[in-house]
């Protein structure tokens, strides 16, 4: 969803008018010196949402040429009002911390590193685990000959990270595979 | 939250408790300003003076783990001083239920209970029923056996002198905050009740937020405005993934977890549907097999059918009794019982109790795929500091994740609204999202199956997965299809249309929803409701802060669940200032009502706890697995040996596991004195794996501290800024003293007992961060839920002496 | 007129999403900071934080108090910071008339050290920083470049509570003195700091020196250059040294 200025500017508090800058009267000097252009003029607005804790605030982010440029809570979103705390308020140096992993990366045993590989070979190497597991330790029935069908060598944790879909398509495939040792978030 | 975000402005009393929401839920207190604003009393109870404190007018310490001897105090002084709101409690709650006459409680402990099984049998936890089925109620309260009398017997214990001695909080403070909220007993006014993982966390911790809950019942502050128990919950899309059952024990929607012992659907479906005899009752949950059905339609899509069961047989299915939550996993792990997993989004090396062992379990796995944004403590679990990477035999496989500012879907917040958050930017590098990740392995594993066979392929293969990931055809799977032409409510619908409410899911296979609750979120007539922005409100509406047009929230819809309890049984608001839902002209208006019946009053009207089977608040709650009355015991470790309410010191039922790395301090160790309570702080999040590679974060707060008193402080001999080590029974961690009058010592039993407070999102990966407080934290969980004890454990601290090892 | 930011302390929860806002928006970088027994971190205004919320504890009988106090440039009507550098680089501190913010501009590089010096002890909030690698002397800017546009400083736009607040002077004189009347009954310390002479004016609910030494002018009142000057020299003042801390 994208949205123009003016509606931006709503955030504006109490007794703010929207001048322009030809509006500006007398000492005009330091304005057109040190408030010449800002880094929001002509980005695009999108909204998203904090990805901390479940208020979910709405956050306006501006990006220009595809990069992100800033970001602000969205005024018009009724539970924050364009408020953020320090973690909402980080969302640009969040994004753009020299510390996310950008490649897979793979770790063979006793290795002192990580290698980059691509998702494909990610892909093809990790079925192949799930498979040897799966078939090697699935349980079609139990001690007393019911049927259950599970697999408790093999787990899935996590996340509350992840959007509802996402978490729609990791339950069915968590279930799907037979796992049992399911657990997130929900429990700490 | 059984109310929402807004609606804390409607409260007269918020009673923060087990949580620090201006901390941790920070734009909360936009909210709980403005309740004070409009002349609401806000109290924090809490063990250490914080942020929230400082903002609240009242704040009394209490020691950590004594909630239920402060809360079931405040359950006798509303008893006794007539504070309840008595036509409420009467017609709303099971108050007036005749409970089972085998039904008994002493010295501790609930009739039923087996010794050497650490376990009750809860048979005798139920209520007589009349000649028709229907429970015996006696709507004056006077019989000795009704629920009314029996909780008044069972807090006659919790007088001031027994509940300030194990609590520590002075009798005046006691009775300054049962005072100022059970004020709110009365229609016209509403208290709320903020919680978190404060109360979760700990061996009682359900039974805390009972206790909590018979309070709110007792003083009719549920299903109105400003009212509620409102858990704040802890992270970003928390209710969705709980709502979506990333969890062992349930499916999506709230549904029991298949066992061994119901090998069919009609099993499955006769043990987990409730009956009720009562025509008041409106017993929602007798609608499972449609929710049931309609999940596994939407599991295995054209492979589902009456024939083969909907593929139910195909379900993975649990031992009764059997517990497969994080504290079992990383136990078996530890015994060599798991070959592998993933670990997605998630710092269990850092958030999880006891790291000891848990670091010690993950070495003794065979491969792992863990995904995340940054190297954390568990994605770089194999080049910790305290190993050699050439002794760690684990194959890792790192899938770098996509941030949500990076990709689109929706999430729902504490307050259950489901909203929608665009794409903004592409991913960094390679980085992908989650759903790309699960559908890249399904396609490259079951291209496997197909080919080589192998362990129940069906399972895999009968399953309805698509090419790639697209978030909003995901939404839509998630509301339901219809699978045939259907006319509903007067309106033909097609094959593959989209279900308008879940009361069209069908039991016959000819509709499909991957989760109950969420259908009437996307429909055909209203499109993707996650994405609605419209603050249209009707005036009453505006009144109180609701707005319907805004995103949605589940279930169809309703901002205040339980919102029938909020009219009397005419119909009329309880506060006609601040009405949710008023019965005008044959029609509800305001809220989405609890179900379309009329009043309680009239012919065809319902009880208003729709969820409960025979539709009343639970203050006589039989479903818990240790008690239907809260009752005070004593944290696992705790530095008392004795407590006046019984001489059961400890919950009789908690979990544990055992192990040589899960060893306990016996009750009253002198060696470990200290009580010591873990928490988060605004500037981190969780594990802190994600916020410490925040740079304007890690500045505001760079590394792990240790907070105590003066008094304490002094007694040791340390200084603020000290590095100090903390210890146990279990490990040590160095931290910096951290010496404030946030923290007083208290006096319990007579005794000064001293306390300590450690934030658990600092870890190794970032450097000069320090190591994990959980190095302290104990195995030991809630019987019901199985979350760990991680609010009270028992240590000591001395003055750092260089002692290494504490990562 | 003037704009005023308002600063509610009684409301502040110390968040800190102002003190992250304002690196964010002016993309400033972080400190290397380490956890030396408190939670005010950076532990001072520095070229780097314009901003920063202050922390400060205390054991009244058994009533603890914890004040914030989110610190940034107070843009005073008659700026000493201004007065001084007009000595010795004309346009190294320029006031915007329209908005009344006090801006450092990239002329300030040319301040030699001992001119900075001059400059920052002049300032009676202690604010004036001067950034290593490029010399230019640096502050809370009051976002001007926003506000020219209608828009909120982002320390305004980001807080939750009310605490900071923004607009024209008369309303935000009007705001204060409201808040600050509702405030008395129970706070009968409580008091705006240096009203008449500042533009981001402070509502405390304690003496200012219970939050931070030098959250307001001693004696308080409105400061113009000649009562600045009298005041700054006044023989009850050691030294300009115990002024603005070295």
């Amino acid at each position: 969803m994208q949205f123009n200025r003016r509606e931006f500017m709503k955030g504006a508090g109490a007794g703010v008018a929207g001048l322009a800058l030809s509006q500006l009267g007398l000492d005009l000097e330091p304005v057109k010196a040190y408030a010449g252009s800002l880094k929001i003029d002509g980005a695009k607005d999108i909204v998203t949402v904090c990805p901390f804790c479940s208020v979910s605030c709405n956050i306006i982010a501006s990006v220009k040429d595809g990069r992100l440029v800033s970001t602000e809570g969205d005024p018009d979103y009724p539970i924050n009002q364009g408020a953020l705390c320090a973690k909402g308020a980080s969302m640009l140096s969040m994004t753009r911390s020299n510390h996310r992993v950008a490649h897979p990366l793979y770790r063979a045993p006793g290795s002192a590193q990580w290698e980059e590989k691509s998702w494909e070979w990610m892909f093809e190497r990790i079925s192949r685990r799930v498979k040897e597991t799966r078939d090697k330790d699935f349980i079609p029935k139990n001690a007393k000959g019911q049927t259950v069908n599970r697999l408790e060598s093999m787990f899935f944790i996590g996340t509350s990270h992840a959007d509802n879909e996402e978490c729609a398509a990791i339950v069915q495939m968590s279930r799907g595979l037979g796992l049992v040792h399911i657990d997130h978030q929900a429990r700490t | 939250m059984t109310n929402h975000w807004i609606d804390i402005k409607n409260a007269d009393a918020v009673l923060i408790m087990g949580s620090n929401a201006a901390e941790h839920h920070p734009i909360s207190f936009k909210w709980v300003l403005k309740a004070k604003d409009n002349g609401a009393t806000v109290i924090h109870v809490d063990p250490k003076f914080s942020r929230t404190s400082a903002r609240s007018d009242i704040h009394v310490p209490l020691r950590s783990g004594t909630d239920i001897a402060f809360l079931g105090g405040m359950i006798k002084y509303i008893l006794d001083n007539g504070k309840y709101f008595r036509e409420y409690v009467a017609e709303y709650t099971n108050a007036a239920h005749i409970v089972n006459r085998d039904f008994d409680f002493k010295d501790g402990l609930f009739s039923g209970f087996d010794a050497k099984g650490r376990r009750y049998d809860t048979k005798s936890w139920t209520f007589e029923m009349d000649g028709a089925g229907i429970p015996k109620r006696d709507k004056t309260l006077k019989d000795p056996r009704c629920v009314f009398q029996l909780m008044k017997k069972h807090y006659s214990r919790y007088t001031l002198e027994n509940v300030s001695a194990v609590t520590g909080v002075s009798r005046e403070n006691l009775l300054k905050v049962y005072e100022a909220y059970g004020a709110t007993g009365v229609p016209d006014k509403a208290g709320t009740m903020m919680y978190a993982l404060g109360w979760t966390q700990h061996t009682v911790g359900v039974q805390n937020i009972r206790a909590a809950a018979i309070i709110q019942l007792l003083l009719g502050n549920i299903g109105i405005p400003g009212g509620g128990i409102n858990a704040l919950r802890g992270e970003p899309n928390v209710q969705g993934s709980t709502d979506h059952a990333l969890l062992y024990h349930i499916l999506p929607g709230y549904h029991g977890v298949p066992l061994a012992d119901w090998p069919t659907l009609a099993d499955y479906n006769k043990a987990n549907t409730p009956v009720t005899k009562d025509p008041a009752s409106a017993n929602w949950w007798q609608n499972r097999p449609k929710y049931v059905t309609s999940l596994l339609k939407g599991w295995y899509g054209e492979k589902a059918a009456k024939e083969n069961d909907f593929c139910y047989g195909l379900l993975p299915k649990a031992e009764k009794g059997v517990d497969y939550s994080y504290m079992f996993l990383f136990d078996r792990m530890y015994q060599g019982k798991i070959r592998g997993g993933f670990i997605f989004g998630l710092n269990p090396m850092n958030s999880l109790a006891n790291t000891v062992k848990s670091r010690a379990s993950m070495d003794r796995l065979d491969w792992v795929v863990v995904s995340d944004l940054h190297h954390t403590e568990t994605t770089d679990h194999w080049r910790r500091p305290d190993i050699i990477p050439a002794d760690n035999k684990t194959e890792y496989f790192f899938l770098p994740s996509a941030h949500r500012i990076e990709k689109e879907g929706t999430v729902s917040n504490s307050g259950r609204w489901l909203i929608w958050h665009h794409k903004a930017i592409e991913p960094a590098g390679e980085a992908r999202t989650f759903g790309y990740m699960v559908v890249g392995m399904m396609k490259a594993l079951r291209e496997k199956y197909r080919k080589e066979g192998g362990a129940l392929p069906e399972a895999l293969l009968f399953q309805d997965w698509p090419e790639t990931f697209v978030a909003e055809d995901w939404t839509k799977r998630i509301n339901g299809f219809f699978l045939a032409d259907t006319t509903f409510g007067g309106k033909a619908y097609k094959k593959g249309q989209l279900v308008p409410t879940f009361g069209a899911l069908a039991a016959d296979g000819s509709t499909s929803s991957l989760n109950w609750l969420y259908t009437n979120s996307f429909t055909e007539e209203d499109g993707n409701k996650s994405k609605r922005r419209d603050p249209k409100q009707t005036p009453m509406q505006e009144k109180i802060g609701l707005y319907p047009n805004w995103a949605w929230a589940w279930p169809v819809n309703r901002r205040i669940i339980y919102n029938r309890a909020s009219v009397d049984p005419a119909g009329k608001s309880w506060n006609p200032q601040k009405a949710l839902i008023s019965w005008q002209d044959g029609k509800w208006v305001g809220d989405v009502p609890d179900g379309p019946w009329p009043p309680m009053a009239s012919s065809g009207g319902k009880n208003p706890f729709i969820m409960q089977p025979q539709g009343f608040g639970q203050i006589f709650g039989p479903g818990r697995l240790d008690g239907p009355f809260p009752e005070h015991y004593e944290p696992v470790e705790t530095p008392l040996t004795a407590h006046p309410f019984s001489r059961q010191l400890s919950s009789p039922v908690y979990k544990s596991v055992s192990s040589d790395l899960d060893p306990l301090a016996k009750p009253g160790d002198p060696a470990y004195p200290i009580v010591l309570t873990t928490y988060s702080l605004t500037e981190h999040w969780c594990g802190g794996g994600e916020t410490r590679n925040v740079p304007a974060l890690l500045e505001a707060e760079p590394g792990l501290y240790v907070e105590m008193s003066h008094e304490l402080a002094k007694e040791k001999g340390i200084k603020n800024g000290d590095e100090v080590i903390v210890e146990n029974v279990r490990g040590k961690v160095k931290a910096v003293a951290m010496v404030t009058v946030r923290i007083r010592p208290f006096t319990v039993q007579g005794k000064t007992v001293h306390l300590v407070g450690m934030p658990f999102c600092f870890g190794w990966s970032t450097p000069k961060s320090r190591g994990a407080a959980n190095r302290l934290t104990p195995s030991v969980a809630d019987p019901n839920t199985t979350i760990f004890e991680l609010k009270a454990c028992q240590v000591n601290l001395r003055k750092s002496d260089k002692t290494g090892g504490t990562a | 007129m003037s704009k005023v930011v308002f600063v509610d302390t009684s409301r502040c929860t110390a968040c800190r999403g102002c003190q992250v806002a304002c690196k964010e928006w002016h993309e400033l970088p972080a400190n290397d900071t380490r956890q030396t027994g408190s939670h005010q971190n950076p532990p001072d205004l520095n070229p780097y934080n314009y901003k920063v919320v202050r922390f400060s504890e205390h054991l009244d009988g058994d009533t603890v108090r914890w004040y914030f106090f989110p610190d940034q440039c107070r843009h005073c009507e008659e700026p000493p910071c201004k007065m001084e550098a007009d000595e010795h680089v004309k346009g190294a501190v320029v006031r915007d008339g329209k908005t009344g913010a006090v801006i450092f501009t990239p002329k300030s590089k040319k301040l030699s050290a001992a001119a900075f010096e001059k400059v920052r002890k002049f300032c009676p909030y202690n604010v004036p920083r001067r950034n290593p690698d490029t010399g230019a002397m640096v502050k809370c800017s009051m976002c001007n470049e926003r506000v020219v546009r209608g828009m909120p400083p982002a320390c305004v736009k980001v807080c939750p509570t009310g605490t900071m607040n923004f607009g024209e002077r008369t309303d935000m004189l009007a705001l204060a003195k409201k808040r600050l009347q509702e405030l008395k009954a129970k706070h009968p310390k409580a008091r705006l700091v240096d009203p008449d002479s500042v533009n981001v004016i402070y509502l405390l609910i304690d003496e200012p020196a219970r939050y931070y030494e030098y959250a307001a002018v001693p004696e308080g009142g409105p400061l113009g250059r000649q009562q600045f000057l009298a005041w700054l020299f006044s023989p009850l003042k050691k030294s300009v040294d115990t002024v603005a801390r070295g």
